[in-house]
Order: C-alpha cells, then sequence, then structure tokens
C-alpha cells in the first residue's frame, strides 16, 4: 500500500509537466481558433466601414481612394430619404404601440391574479417562435381579405406584433425587481390607482421602458421579411437594401451600412446605459 | 350601505373607476394588447392553417402535391441539408470561442462580449452585402487567391450552399454564443476546483466536468440555430442569387410570383409543426439548465 502510494506520488511530477506542456498546447490552439472565429464574425463591419468612405465605383478592397461620395449619394437621393422616413415612421409608431401594450401586459402578468396568465403569456411570446416567413405569409393573407394590405397602418401593426414580445420579457423582469409594497402603500394611503401609476410606478420604470423602446425600434427598423411580404410600394430602409443586393451591388449600400453600425454601436451603449440605471433605480429604492 | 348600492352617487362611481385596476387584479391591463395579439397574430395563423386544407372536399391534396413532387422535395431536402450544416458548424466554431471567452479575464471578456453583441446587432442584410463584398467573384478573397497564383479563374463562392452556409453561420453564431456563454458563467466553479484538489488534470476537468455540464446549453443552442435556420429568407435570397432556394424563398414565390396561396399555406403549415416541436425540445433541455 505504502509503496503504491509513494511510486504515483514520484510519477506525479513527470505526468505534470508532460502535462502542463499539452495543456498549453491545447489553451494556445483554442485561442487560435477563437480569435479566427472572432475574425469570421467581425468581417463584415470590418469590411464595410472601409468601403464606404471609397472613392471606387468597383468593390476594390483595399480602397484605392478615399470619399464622401456613397454618403452624398444616400443623402442626395430622395428615394433613399423617402425609405428612411417611412422606416422611421413605422418604427416610431410600432415601437410606441408595442411599449404601451406590452407594459401595460407585462404589469398585468407580474402583478395580477386571474387564471390562464401562463397561457396568455406564451401567447405574447409566441411571435418569437414562430418564423417570421410564416407569419409574414399568415398576415398576408388576412390584410388582403380585409383590404389593408400595402398600407402603412397594416404594417405598423405587424411589427408591432413582432415588437410585442421583447418589450414583454424587458418590463416582466423590470416590475419583478419593483418592489410591490411600494405600490401598495401607496394604494393604501388612498392613491387611486392610475395617480399611484403615472407617479409611482412609471418613473421608476422609466429606465427599462426606455430600453424597451430602443429594442422594439430597432427590430422594427430592422424588420425585412414582414416588409417585403406587406407593404405594398411602400420602401422602407431594408426593404430597398434588399431589392438593390438581389439586383446588383451598389456601393451606396455601404455608406448606408456604415451609418447603421454606428447606430447599432449608439444603441447598444444607451442600452447599457439604460440598464445600468434601471439597476440602480431598483436599489436606490430598497433602500 | 343599502341605499349605496342601489344609487351610487356619480362621486362613487368615479372612485370604482378609478380603483377598478387595482380591484380586478391586472385584467384591463392584459386586454389591450391580447386583442391585438388575437387579431393580428392567432387568427392570421389559424386561418393560415385552415386555408391548407382548402378546397375543403379534398383537404390534403395540397400536402400531396407538397410531397410528391421532386420540386418541392428538393427544396425541403436542401433546407434540411443546409440547417444541418449551419448548426453543425455554429456549435464547432461557437464552443471553442466560448470557452476561450469563459477564460479570459474581466475587461477582456467584456470587451469580446459587447463585440460579439455588436455583430448580434448590425442588420443582416449589412452582412449579407458585406459577403458579396468578399466572397464574390471579384471579390477579397477571390483577388487574393488569383493574386498568390492559386487558380487562374475565380473560385465560386456564392450563389452556391457554400455562401448560404457561410452567409448564414455568419448572422446566426451570436444566437449560439450568447446563451452559450452565459450558461458557462452560471457553471459553479468550486466544481472545478475540488475536481483539481482532488488531483484531476486539466484534460479530465475539462472533459469529466465542464463539458458534460455545459453539453445541454451547447444542444439548446444548436436547436435554436436550426429552427432559425429552417425560416431563413434574406440571406438564402441574396447569397444564394435564387439559386439555392430554401423553404421561405418558396414560399415568397407561391404567394407572389405563382400565386398559389393554398400550397404555401401548407408548406407554411408543415414548418410551423416542425418548428413548434424543436422549440419544444428546446425548452425541455433550458428548463434543466
Amino acid at each position: 500500500m505504502d509503496n503504491s502510494v509513494a511510486s504515483s506520488r514520484s510519477a506525479e511530477p513527470a505526468r505534470s509537466s508532460v502535462g502542463s506542456v499539452v495543456d498549453k498546447l491545447a489553451s494556445g490552439l483554442i485561442a487560435v481558433v477563437a480569435l479566427v472565429v472572432l475574425l469570421f464574425l467581425t468581417l463584415p463591419i470590418l469590411i464595410v466601414i472601409p468601403m464606404s468612405f471609397s472613392s471606387a465605383e468597383a468593390l476594390t478592397f483595399p480602397p484605392p481612394g478615399l470619399s464622401l461620395r456613397w454618403y452624398e449619394a444616400f443623402f442626395g437621393d430622395s428615394r433613399w430619404l423617402a425609405a428612411a422616413r417611412t422606416s422611421i415612421l413605422v418604427a416610431v409608431a410600432s415601437s410606441s404601440l408595442a411599449v404601451v401594450l406590452g407594459s401595460a401586459a407585462s404589469y398585468s402578468l407580474v402583478r395580477g391574479s386571474w387564471p390562464g396568465r401562463n397561457l396568455v403569456e406564451a401567447n405574447l411570446l409566441l411571435p418569437l417562435v414562430v418564423p417570421q416567413v410564416i407569419f409574414a405569409l399568415a398576415l398576408y393573407m388576412v390584410f388582403a381579405r380585409v383590404g389593408i394590405l400595402g398600407t402603412l397602418g397594416g404594417l405598423i401593426l405587424a411589427h408591432t406584433v413582432l415588437a410585442l414580445p421583447y418589450v414583454v420579457l424587458i418590463m416582466s423582469v423590470a416590475i419583478r425587481s419593483f418592489d410591490v409594497r411600494i405600490e401598495q402603500i401607496a394604494l393604501s394611503l388612498g392613491s387611486s390607482w392610475p395617480r399611484m401609476f403615472v407617479t409611482i410606478a412609471l418613473p421608476n420604470l422609466a429606465p427599462s421602458l426606455a430600453a424597451a423602446w430602443l429594442f422594439a425600434f430597432v427590430i422594427s427598423f430592422d424588420e425585412v421579411i414582414l416588409t417585403i411580404f406587406l407593404s405594398g410600394v411602400n420602401e422602407t430602409t431594408p426593404k430597398r437594401m434588399f431589392n438593390e443586393l438581389t439586383l446588383q451591388v451598389n456601393p451606396t449600400i455601404t455608406a448606408i451600412a456604415t451609418l447603421l453600425i454606428v447606430a447599432s454601436a449608439v444603441t447598444i451603449g444607451a442600452l447599457a446605459w439604460f440598464a445600468k440605471r434601471g439597476g440602480l433605480a431598483a436599489r436606490s429604492i430598497i433602500r | 350601505m343599502n341605499a349605496n348600492i342601489e344609487a351610487p352617487d356619480s362621486r362613487q362611481a368615479a372612485s370604482l373607476w378609478r380603483r377598478l385596476p387595482a380591484m380586478s387584479g391586472g385584467v384591463p391591463q392584459i386586454l389591450p394588447a391580447f386583442i391585438v395579439i388575437f387579431l393580428v397574430f392567432n387568427i392570421p395563423i389559424a386561418s393560415m392553417l385552415g386555408r391548407s386544407l382548402l378546397p375543403l372536399d379534398e383537404p390534403f391534396a395540397n400536402y400531396q402535391e407538397l410531397f410528391s413532387r421532386t420540386v418541392y422535395l428538393k427544396v425541403i431536402w436542401n433546407t434540411f441539408f443546409i440547417a444541418i450544416v449551419t448548426t453543425i458548424i455554429c456549435c464547432l466554431l461557437g464552443y471553442p470561442l466560448c470557452y476561450w471567452m469563459w477564460k479570459l479575464s474581466g475587461r477582456w471578456r467584456l470587451i469580446v462580449v459587447a463585440l460579439v453583441a455588436l455583430t448580434f446587432w448590425v442588420s443582416i442584410l449589412v452582412r449579407a452585402y458585406a459577403w458579396i463584398v468578399i466572397l464574390g467573384n471579384d471579390g477579397i478573397v477571390n483577388q487574393l487567391i488569383l493574386a498568390v497564383g492559386l487558380t487562374t479563374v475565380p473560385v465560386p463562392f456564392m450563389y452556391n450552399r457554400l455562401g448560404v452556409v457561410i452567409g448564414t453561420t455568419n448572422v446566426l453564431l451570436p444566437f449560439l454564443i450568447l446563451p452559450l456563454f452565459a450558461a458557462m458563467m452560471r457553471l459553479d466553479k468550486r466544481l472545478l476546483l475540488a475536481a483539481e484538489s482532488l488531483g484531476a488534470s486539466k484534460n479530465e476537468i475539462f472533459w469529466k466536468i465542464f463539458f458534460p455540464l455545459t453539453m445541454p446549453a451547447l444542444l439548446a443552442g444548436g436547436i435554436l440555430i436550426f429552427i432559425l435556420t429552417l425560416g431563413f429568407f434574406i440571406t438564402p435570397a441574396i447569397l444564394g442569387g435564387g439559386r439555392v432556394p430554401m423553404v421561405a424563398n418558396m414560399m415568397d414565390l407561391l404567394i407572389n410570383r405563382l400565386p398559389k396561396w393554398e400550397l404555401a399555406a401548407a408548406i407554411a403549415s408543415v414548418l410551423l409543426a416542425i418548428t413548434m416541436c424543436c422549440f419544444f425540445l428546446y425548452q425541455r433541455l433550458n428548463s434543466r439548465l
């Protein structure tokens, strides 16, 4: 017994020195693979941004010279600008609608006591699971029958339903982390429910509401599939980009892409900031 | 009290109205959202399912046509093939990256997570465009290969399955990475420390503890990628150039070009059924995490 323990102990250093070399090789290999994957993920961003400042007509990389001609092409083209305006209009309308409907619904789902809440919550989250192309097809057939196919109103409704699950997910977490006793105190001190909601709940949920609105805005602004099926002659920025991309290669798209990437980065920053403020607000209340 | 109930004065009615939202247990707050989801989601999906069974005297005719014509079967097979390949590649690429991120120190980890999140947010169209620039016949990769002299004619990376798989993997990889990384962060590190203190080698710790414990998250992520690829539309349309039709593109064709709405509804119903089954599996896996 003693012997075997001793021998295994003496073998330990030798094994671990070989093992550590293997370990180092393995972790080096993992680092290389990981960096290649990371490069693969970020490659589109790394390519598109420099190309948007290219002076060349053709897709040459690296760009032979620098210019702002593709930005000028975007801002000088009334069709692109009209598409951008439509996109913003639809995104603002549908995200606002989604936030109003979704945050009220989240409040009911978190604080409510009615039966069947799980079922209704699952129903509200279902648009997240169903492939967008199926939803687009289903809406196309119903909108055609009702006569709102090709209208902006129909598109706004569709985008609202698409953004609703995200709002419900964000706001449910926010409301759950807001102490219900604070609301109960206000109500027991004689405040009506609407007054409590406006003066107590809303200010505390404001950062999360802003985050949910921003999220819904991006969902709508980026959306292509529903828009292709439902918007008729109306053009949004992504729809026009899609149509251009399937026909020919137009470098104006690199300029729009860069503007969108910058907007995405700003949005992530804003979301992180709102999330932090939301957390801070919740904590300061508890104290 | 009785008098009040029989003839409530206006002030009391108003106060009842003001208290209603609190008293009714939250029903008034859910109603608007539920009505919208019912009218704009439930009814359209249900009527699409119903429409797939038209005409009523031959309810399964559309499904029969779908599964007997080679044109449609080819597209369905193509979709499944691309979904399976994309899922496997995403798992093979995503796991090492997550493991590496997990081992990084706090600040670098934050930077890498932010980078991955940024790609998650960049429009799918922007990324498809970038891949045209990279993979096209006069794209960066082909320019490089031609300059080095590996080939004399450009290699077709695009407008075939390869291009679609590359583009789809690029778009969907963050959907695997972010949840998998979160699952790795949730892992109780004391388990690994315990194994180490009991003399396990790093190799053993990884294969006997770390990998089995993160396997369900990898599987769940894989199923998610599979579902998302099945319904993919944009990337196959742009990087496949119409030569790699997937189910979603065929639905577009059947609706917008040759109006065969009933057949499109049947395809959508099949796709929906498969998606829901996969999602059920995904939920089961996630609830065990």
